[in-house]
């Protein structure tokens, strides 16, 4: 088991990843859903899509909750003719039914588990926009998204700057730390191979 | 070239060990040769055994770098301080692991419960299965064969049976429509069983009840429940891991689940009492992807979201 310190930089560092960089934004209160539909595979411009999926929407997820984001990877017969589309659902205006009255709610029906039998209330999808990702890089998709949904991007606080410059210190010191260590264990197996080999050459002597 | 002392010293721990009585003749300086240690053969002509262990004890206390060397072993296994963990409350955890977990099948990607427990690294250890308020696979389907319209069958369908009947399962079975993973039979229904053929056809696929397997029941209730849903844990390591929940549950859900497992698990603990104490040391909630985070017990922080904007499948 790692010890306490360790474990919680490790968690500190995820956790600023998730809350911070390109792609954390709140969007507004009319995009009721994202989808992504790309290929399994990276080769035929899909690379870009995977990307962004694994970093950018991470974060558009951490600050939006509340917005269903849902990734369909298409995993039968790939070919150069397979598409690579991000479609962003809208509902009428911002006045919608939102799922709380929170700052992160948006207009989604909140239901999990529960055995209702009725549709869920909430407002249909009015229009969807769709994004073409093929051959496109992460950051220019993120780019296009921000353009169309007026997504506002969230700035790091006072206190997530200090976070962050403690973990860089914190790095900055372990590879120094490792270095030096590393130069004293080729110091210490170097005296100890010097003593063997003086040893056997003793032991040669006597016999 | 110089030799280090320490080497010199343990050299002569070695012979101190090896020679039949630790005297000055043993001090004298040997060529390195003679280091190696002796058949233990001759030690034991040498002397008893009793005394050879004792001298090599005296030996060894007075070698400072070996007793260094050999640390005690740990008994219990490590409890970190938990007032320098960063803890977090149910909802808050669940917003970063949802996150971590984007675009993944809502019904593949799970939460994860880890209890860390304050307990020693031997002897018994938390283990059993349980039943969750709101159970994680519920993809089995049961199938219970008993008189339909009956008290059974109400019972049956309540504690999560799909298929309740006598005639009508065998005719489908007949039919080859198996629509379930599992077969239960009522006890009284067992002749009706045996005789309408329908073992050919379950009996190679492990379907067919039989006292055997524990599948012919009187309590069809209760082996219902027991068969759906339910999860097995065991300590390992001194933390004791559970799925407990899917990805879309609602932090409430997910806290239900929470809570009845680590009721159980103390309800454990407190059956081990009598021979090893435990107690919970720490909850740690991760998920198939995400990272670990260890929970403070409250559900809602101070600067939490909405529980129902987590609670959003996907």
């Amino acid at each position: 088991m790692v010890s306490l310190s360790q474990r919680m930089r490790k968690l500190q560092t995820k956790l600023l990843a998730i809350r911070l960089g390109p792609g954390a934004a709140v969007l507004p209160k009319d995009v009721k859903r994202i989808h992504m539909r790309f290929g399994a595979k990276i080769n035929g411009g899909h690379m870009g899509p995977r990307k962004f999926w694994r970093h950018e929407l991470i974060r558009l997820k951490y600050h939006n909750p509340a917005v269903p984001m849902t990734v369909d990877q298409i995993r039968e017969s790939q070919t150069p003719e397979t598409e690579a589309t991000m479609s962003i659902h809208f509902v009428s205006s911002e006045n919608a039914r939102q799922t709380s009255a929170s700052e992160t709610s948006s207009p989604a029906p909140t239901d999990s588990t529960t055995t209702r039998t009725q549709p869920s209330d909430t407002d249909p999808t009015e229009r969807v926009e769709t994004i073409d990702m093929k051959n496109r890089t992460n950051s220019e998709i993120l780019q296009q998204l921000m353009q169309i949904t007026r997504a506002a991007p969230v700035e790091p606080t006072e206190k997530d700057k200090e976070e962050l410059q403690l973990l860089e210190e914190q790095s900055v010191r372990s590879e120094r730390d490792s270095k030096q260590y590393a130069e004293h264990r080729a110091r210490v197996k170097r005296e100890r191979d010097l003593f063997e080999q003086g040893r056997n050459d003793s032991a040669m002597q006597t016999a | 070239m110089a030799i280090p002392s320490r080497y010199c010293s343990s050299c002569l721990s070695h012979l101190r060990l090896t020679a039949p009585a630790p005297t000055a003749l043993a001090l004298r300086p040997v060529p390195f040769l003679a280091q190696h240690p002796q058949p233990p053969q001759q030690k034991r002509h040498a002397t008893t055994s009793t005394s050879a262990r004792a001298a090599q004890f005296r030996s060894k206390n007075r070698d400072k770098d070996a007793s260094a060397k050999k640390k005690k072993a740990r008994s219990h296994f490590l409890q970190p301080d938990l007032k320098k963990a960063i803890q977090f409350s149910l909802v808050d955890a669940m917003r970063y692991l949802r996150a971590a977990e984007v675009g993944r099948p809502p019904t593949s990607a799970k939460y994860e419960l880890h209890i860390r427990l304050r307990t020693v690294k031997n002897g018994p250890v938390v283990r059993n299965r349980m039943r969750l308020p709101h159970p994680i696979d519920t993809t089995m389907r049961i199938a219970v064969i008993c008189p339909p319209d009956s008290a059974i069958a109400k019972t049956a369908l309540a504690s999560g049976a799909v298929i309740v009947g006598e005639e009508t399962v065998f005719d489908a079975v007949k039919e080859g429509r198996i629509e379930f993973d599992r077969c239960l039979c009522h006890t009284d229904s067992l002749p009706k069983l045996s005789k309408s053929g329908v073992a050919r056809i379950l009996g190679p696929r492990g379907l067919m009840p039989s006292a055997k397997t524990n599948t012919v029941v009187k309590d069809v209730g209760t082996a219902v429940k027991g068969m759906v849903g339910a999860s097995e844990y065991r300590e390992r390591d001194g933390v004791v891991r559970m799925g407990v929940g899917q990805l879309g549950f609602s932090p409430e859900e997910v806290q239900r689940n929470i809570a009845a497992f680590i009721a159980m698990v103390k309800k454990d603990i407190g059956a081990l009492a009598d021979r090893v104490s435990k107690g919970v040391h720490e909850v740690v909630l991760s998920s198939t992807n995400g990272p670990g985070m260890s929970l403070s017990g409250e559900v809602r922080g101070k600067d939490s979201v909405d529980p129902r904007d987590v609670a959003v499948v996907n």
